[in-house]
């Protein structure tokens, strides 16, 4: 990364934004601000391969990840795309400390160990379904 | 009136709360070796653990984030994972540590062997944490707690010489110990005022609380009163092993050493009240440090998390505590003895200060996160002198812990 890049367009009417430092491991809340998960990865449209030529089209980010596809950037290694656990972009409603969804939990995919226990362990248990006051 | 009620309750939970098995156990054992001699470490850590613990509260009120997001956010998922991991096994020592005190105190009380008490009071803190509200859990813990005023009574009680132990006070290392063990266990000191878990369940017991901007007042107030005040309990312990137990060459390795200078002040009433005080303080630590192995693991990953939600709506949350009682049990039961569990998690505590520490203080002054609200330019000061020091500390902890042998 030698390289410099060169500078982003301003956005008209828009916000610059580092993926990197703004998107990537911020918390992202449902519409009702109950965390449904971290930004683990960024599923972004295809770039073209090779060198990119100056007028390519620059990729868009089409989906948060979470997940276990965490686990691919700290140790590398790649998950099978098909076990992506993904936020649609259109449904993220305002990018500050966390990422909040205009969605509510429900309609986030979350993965199955947390239906698991929650059914199968902490359920079952006496009191496990009511708020503790 | 209700206000004033509101304020006078947090301050005093705030307290009851200050002191865990660390704080009691370590001002003991420095009390009857160093008597007051180290008691500017106390005031050093009490300083710090206020910077550290007001950050990190208007941090969570302002931005609704807690420590361990903060942390994953600015390091990064591999550097995070790394101080998760170390934060986790630390607080895990400490959890062990608390039990093992409940058991201690409970066995003082009763003559029934820890060992016997130590199941039930994983399961109670279980349940406590299955079923209570997390306000009544704070201010009952908390407000138990206070009994361990009983060591402020009982040294007032011993009618001490306050000019020797003025002179402990501004002398330093004792003639008949090395220098080694001094500073072994002003590490230790620092590491029992300044633990880990106070700040990562400080930040997440802010948004349990539903803390706001408004409330960074009273949580000020509880912090820069509630905490020193605490402070003093600390050095009335460590003051109480200093007037009986330092002239009599009796070095404290075991809660009932901590407390033969109350049963001697006070009597078995005095005595009576400070054990209960005991049994509530590190009841109360339990707590905190189980709900912070809980809150670190879920924040790290997005889970969802709090004690404001039914269990089967944070299942990943609760499994997790769960599994670390149960961990700590088995750690206890193999008898090892919870007073040197206490030792060694208080200076490990103090090697891993600035993993959580640093990035609480880079988020305190970033915009994005605190708007208005960040650091002015005292608290600024106050935070990055406080940064040196614990990274003095952190890298004097380990080699102190091996070359003192844990300070024997």
């Amino acid at each position: 990364m030698s390289r410099r890049l060169p500078t982003p367009p301003i956005p008209a009417g828009g916000r610059l934004l580092d993926a990197r430092l703004s998107l990537l491991d911020r918390q992202v809340l449902d519409v009702d601000g109950e965390p449904v998960g971290v930004v683990d990865d960024l599923e972004l449209s295809d770039p073209q391969a090779g060198v990119l030529p100056d007028d390519a089209v620059a990729p868009v980010v089409r989906h948060l990840v979470h997940g276990p596809v965490v686990l691919d950037r700290i140790t590398g290694g790649r998950h099978p795309r098909a076990h992506f656990e993904r936020i649609e972009w259109a449904a993220v409603a305002e990018i500050g400390p966390a990422l909040r969804l205009a969605v509510g939990s429900s309609r986030v995919p979350v993965g199955w160990l947390e239906d698991w226990l929650a059914r199968n362990v902490v359920a079952r248990i006496p009191g496990g379904r009511h708020v503790p006051r | 009136m209700k206000r004033l009620f509101a304020v006078a309750l947090g301050v005093l939970t705030a307290i009851g709360g200050f002191l865990d098995i660390g704080d009691i156990v370590t001002n003991a054992v420095v009390g009857s070796r160093f008597g007051w001699s180290l008691a500017w470490v106390v005031v050093l850590g009490v300083a710090g653990i206020c910077v550290f613990a007001h950050m990190a509260g208007k941090v969570a009120a302002v931005s609704g984030r807690a420590t361990f997001e903060v942390i994953r956010e600015r390091l990064g998922p591999r550097m995070a994972l790394a101080n998760l991991a170390a934060s986790f096994l630390i607080n895990l020592l400490t959890l062990t540590a608390e039990v093992g005190g409940i058991a201690l105190a409970l066995e003082l009380a009763s003559s029934v062997h820890y060992l016997l008490w130590i199941p039930i009071a994983a399961f109670a803190v279980w349940l406590v944490i299955w079923r209570v509200g997390f306000d009544v859990m704070e201010n009952v813990t908390g407000l138990v707690g206070l009994l361990l005023v009983g060591f402020a009574v009982a040294l007032f009680l011993l009618g001490p010489d306050w000019g020797q132990l003025g002179q402990q006070a501004l002398q330093q290392v004792p003639a008949d110990e090395s220098p080694a063990t001094y500073w072994f266990y002003a590490v230790a000191l620092f590491g029992a005022a300044l633990t880990p878990y106070e700040v990562f369940f400080f930040s997440s017991g802010a948004v349990e609380e539903g803390w706001t901007v408004k409330d960074l007042a009273h949580s000020r107030l509880n912090v820069l009163v509630g905490f020193p005040l605490g402070g003093l309990l600390s050095l009335a312990i460590a003051g109480c092993a200093a007037v009986v137990l330092l002239p009599r060459g009796i070095q404290v390795s075991s809660l009932s050493q901590v407390l033969l200078p109350v049963a001697e002040a006070g009597g078995r009433l005095l005595l009576v009240a400070v054990i209960l005080g005991v049994v509530a303080a590190t009841f109360g630590a339990a707590l905190e440090t189980t709900l912070s192995a809980g809150y670190t693991l879920a924040q790290f990953f997005g889970w969802t998390w709090g004690k404001f939600r039914a269990p089967a709506r944070a299942a990943r949350f609760h499994v997790t505590m769960m599994a670390c009682l149960v961990v700590g049990l088995g750690v206890l039961a193999t008898g090892v003895d919870p007073v040197m569990v206490t030792e060694v998690s208080v200076v490990f505590s103090a090697a891993a200060l600035p993993l959580t520490y640093l990035p609480i203080l880079i988020v305190a002054n970033d915009p994005d996160y605190m708007g208005r609200h960040v650091n002015g330019r005292w608290l600024n000061a106050a935070g990055q002198a406080y940064f040196g020091v614990i990274l003095v500390v952190s890298v004097a902890a380990i080699p102190l812990l091996v070359a003192t042998g844990v300070g024997r």
